[in-house]
């Protein structure tokens, strides 16, 4: 990503949040902000796919620990917002470590389906550790606190939302054009080759996952700042399918592509909803036809003129 | 900054933009000619049994009223929204039906899980929601000022109805009940152990896994408790296994499956297979009479006036269908009560002084201040596999919400 194209997200996001709150409905603001959620969530992803090569099928899973870490942070022991959505991904990141571990020792599909397991895990404690998650009952998420004040709205939660979704894209930007970000992309291209010029492969890997599933818990902690209830089916693997096809057809390895998809496919999502017995369909031809024609994502394609 | 990125941020703006709707007037969703009613439910999507016809049933009987003239000369306009039975999707749909499309009130919400994601939006925005066939005892318990449902009949009562059938009809003194181990099996345990202390039988309560398997340890530890009567008050799969493993282990006493398994009767007796199995089994239904019955007749041939295409479908009306009637009943009945300049809070006052017979479910509906949920009763049917023998009566439960 461009330092114009960060600068024009920057000042898209700040003009949206002083003028969205005051011109839209509050539906088109918790639009906004799920949108901004998935961004985040896609940006996770976007590191341990598109910048490592290393494949993950636990993103909900991590997405699921930050919101339930976040919420109880907050409900129990009363942490503030930022507090709340630090712990979140932490917690998130010491999971996503753990399956970076794993990760040193299988590669491909087999990791594939090792993470895939842990997805279905985690939704089943998800589920049945009702004393803790509210199990199939789901949980009731205090409102967020920021200065000691409650956020009661989607238009108060937006700026905050947009706010640290902006960090997040300037954070995963200066990753791709760091050191690291070359070293992502030496592991995944040719791990031997990596080894050869000196990067600590191992070491790579790991950091490629605990970051991962950090920013997925960290988003998980942003959904807390407008929702005030979830339930173990939205953290399925379905989720998680929804945030790859967001990077895989935005643009697989590209931040403007998972930062792209994120927001048209959440929208398409979104408005397709209005066409209950065709949705499915339309989805399917959308992403039929994306891969068809621009198998290396939309928004790569549209950089490129 | 270029000219194109520019270009992108006003389009960005402007998708945004293009979600937004017409302003609102001060009683949102009300003109002089009609009210704006909002409805949710199950569409499309793997729940799609659940509700999609529930909704069907709802909106032909607005059709039915606005026939007959509307209310108070307003014709009922109904804005229709997909929740996919999924928390997220339900609060989408409620923020879009309530901020976008300014409703006068809710009418919505077939799945008992993801109704309790809108519950806190609901309640701050104060706008008067109706639950179409959702039990939503986690959105009833504690009653919020503007939430009404269990319009079928909640988990609670359902407990609580099935241990009167058992200990009253059937005189059984020592009842086994089969539950789940989630939230939905503690709830309507909390009915059922009410119910037993109150007549004062004895409950012996098992709970199992809703993807249990293997339903031998449950089904001997029911035997040997020497229970008089069975209550299965699982979902449909245990229920099946529940029922198949009973006739194996040659339990005899009368067995009672509750409402949450017999969404599809004839599929339950195929995957048990025997027809052995069935020598004392009874169900629970919540409709005042056999589905399809002379009582009912007239919802459903106002189905097929309504639906000629859907009626001509094998697999429709859908099993719930009449549970559309009495939400729908209840939301024309306050409206006509709140009178002819009818505000948000007039309704409310209404919806809480509700209390009629709706002909169409086991009990009647009625919904006080301090109570929400608005149907306790169920009907009985002995089930032999193939047809259905009528209980006389109506079975209903007694517990009531005492506070946290």
């Amino acid at each position: 990503m461009s330092v114009r194209v960060l600068a024009a997200v920057a000042v898209l996001l700040i003009g949206l949040s002083l003028a969205l709150p005051a011109l839209a409905t509050g539906y088109v603001v918790y639009i906004g902000n799920l949108l901004l959620v998935f961004v985040v969530l896609s940006l996770g992803l976007h590191i341990v796919i598109g910048e490592a090569g290393q494949f993950s099928l636990a993103h909900a899973a991590f997405y699921g620990i930050g919101i339930y870490t976040a919420a109880l942070s907050s409900k129990v022991l009363g942490l503030p917002f930022l507090a709340a959505l630090l712990a979140g991904g932490l917690l998130a990141a010491l999971c996503g470590l753990a399956i970076g571990i794993l990760s040193l020792r299988m590669r491909d599909i087999y990791l594939a389906l090792s993470t895939f397991a842990f997805g279905e895990a985690m939704q089943w404690v998800f589920l049945n550790w009702t004393p803790v998650t509210g199990g199939p009952n789901g949980l009731a998420i205090p409102p967020a606190q920021v200065l000691g004040q409650p956020i009661l709205s989607d238009k108060a939660a937006f700026p905050i939302v947009a706010g640290v979704t902006l960090v997040v894209v300037a954070l995963v930007a200066g990753l791709h054009a760091s050191g690291l970000g070359r070293a992502f992309r030496a592991v995944r291209e040719s791990e031997v080759a990596a080894a050869a010029v000196g990067i600590d492969v191992r070491r790579t890997k790991l950091l490629a996952f605990t970051l991962s599933a950090f920013l997925a818990g960290a988003a998980g902690g942003l959904f807390t700042t407008f929702s005030t209830f979830i339930h173990p089916d939205s953290l399925g693997f379905q989720t998680t399918i929804l945030v790859l096809t967001m990077i895989v057809v935005g643009g697989v390895g590209s931040v403007t592509g998972a930062l792209g998809g994120a927001i048209v496919f959440g929208l398409v999502s979104e408005l397709l909803r209005q066409v209950p017995s065709y949705q499915e369909m339309i989805y399917g031809g959308i992403l039929i036809l994306v891969m068809m024609y621009a198998p290396r994502g939309v928004f790569t394609l549209v950089g490129r003129r | 900054m270029t000219k194109h990125s520019l270009c992108r941020i006003a389009l960005a703006v402007a998708a945004l933009a293009g979600l937004a709707g017409p302003a609102r007037a001060d009683e949102p969703g009300l003109t002089p000619t009609t009210i704006r009613i909002g409805m949710f439910g199950p569409l499309s999507g793997a729940s799609m049994a659940y509700g999609f016809d529930v909704m069907n049933a709802a909106r032909m009987y607005y059709d039915k009223i606005n026939k007959e003239g509307g209310i108070h000369g307003r014709k009922i306009e109904v804005v229709q929204e997909d929740d996919r039975c999924n928390a997220n999707d339900v609060v989408a749909a409620v923020k879009k039906l309530v901020e976008q499309d300014g409703v006068f009130l809710l009418n919505g919400g077939s799945c008992s899980a993801p109704v309790v994601a809108a519950k806190d939006y609901v309640v701050r925005s104060g706008v008067p929601w109706v639950m179409l066939n959702a039990s939503g005892d986690g959105a009833l318990y504690p009653p919020q000022p503007n939430i009404y449902g269990a319009f079928s009949i909640s988990q609670r009562a359902m407990g609580g109805s099935v241990v009167e059938f058992a200990s009253k009809e059937l005189k059984a003194k020592k009842i086994a009940y089969i539950n789940h181990d989630d939230a939905y099996g503690a709830w309507n345990l909390e009915g059922a152990r009410f119910q037993a202390k109150d007549n004062g039988v004895t409950l012996v309560p098992e709970a199992v896994s809703p993807s249990i398997t293997d339903v031998t340890a449950p089904v001997l530890k029911m035997r040997a408790s020497g229970a008089d009567a069975l209550v299965i008050a699982t979902y449909a799969r245990p229920a099946q296994l529940i029922l198949k493993k009973a006739q194996e282990l040659g339990f005899n006493k009368p067995i009672v499956i509750a409402v949450n398994a017999i969404a599809n009767l004839k599929q339950l007796a195929e995957n048990v297979g025997s027809k052995d199995a069935f020598r004392n089994v009874y169900i629970e239904e919540v409709l005042a009479a056999k589905p399809g019955s002379e009582k009912l007749a007239w919802i459903y041939d106002l189905y097929k006036a309504n639906y000629p295409d859907l009626a001509g479908k094998p697999d429709h009306p859908q099993v719930y269908m009449p549970y559309g009637i009495p939400s729908a009943m209840t939301v024309v009945r306050a409206l006509q009560a709140a009178g002819p300049n009818p505000t948000r809070a007039k309704v409310i006052e209404a919806l809480d002084r509700t209390d009629f017979d709706s002909g169409v479910m086991a009990g009647p509906i009625v919904l006080t201040k301090t109570e929400h949920a608005a149907q306790k009763a169920s009907t009985y049917f002995k089930f032999d596999g193939e047809g259905l023998t009528a209980v006389p009566g109506s079975f209903a439960s007694r517990w009531t919400y005492q506070g946290q």
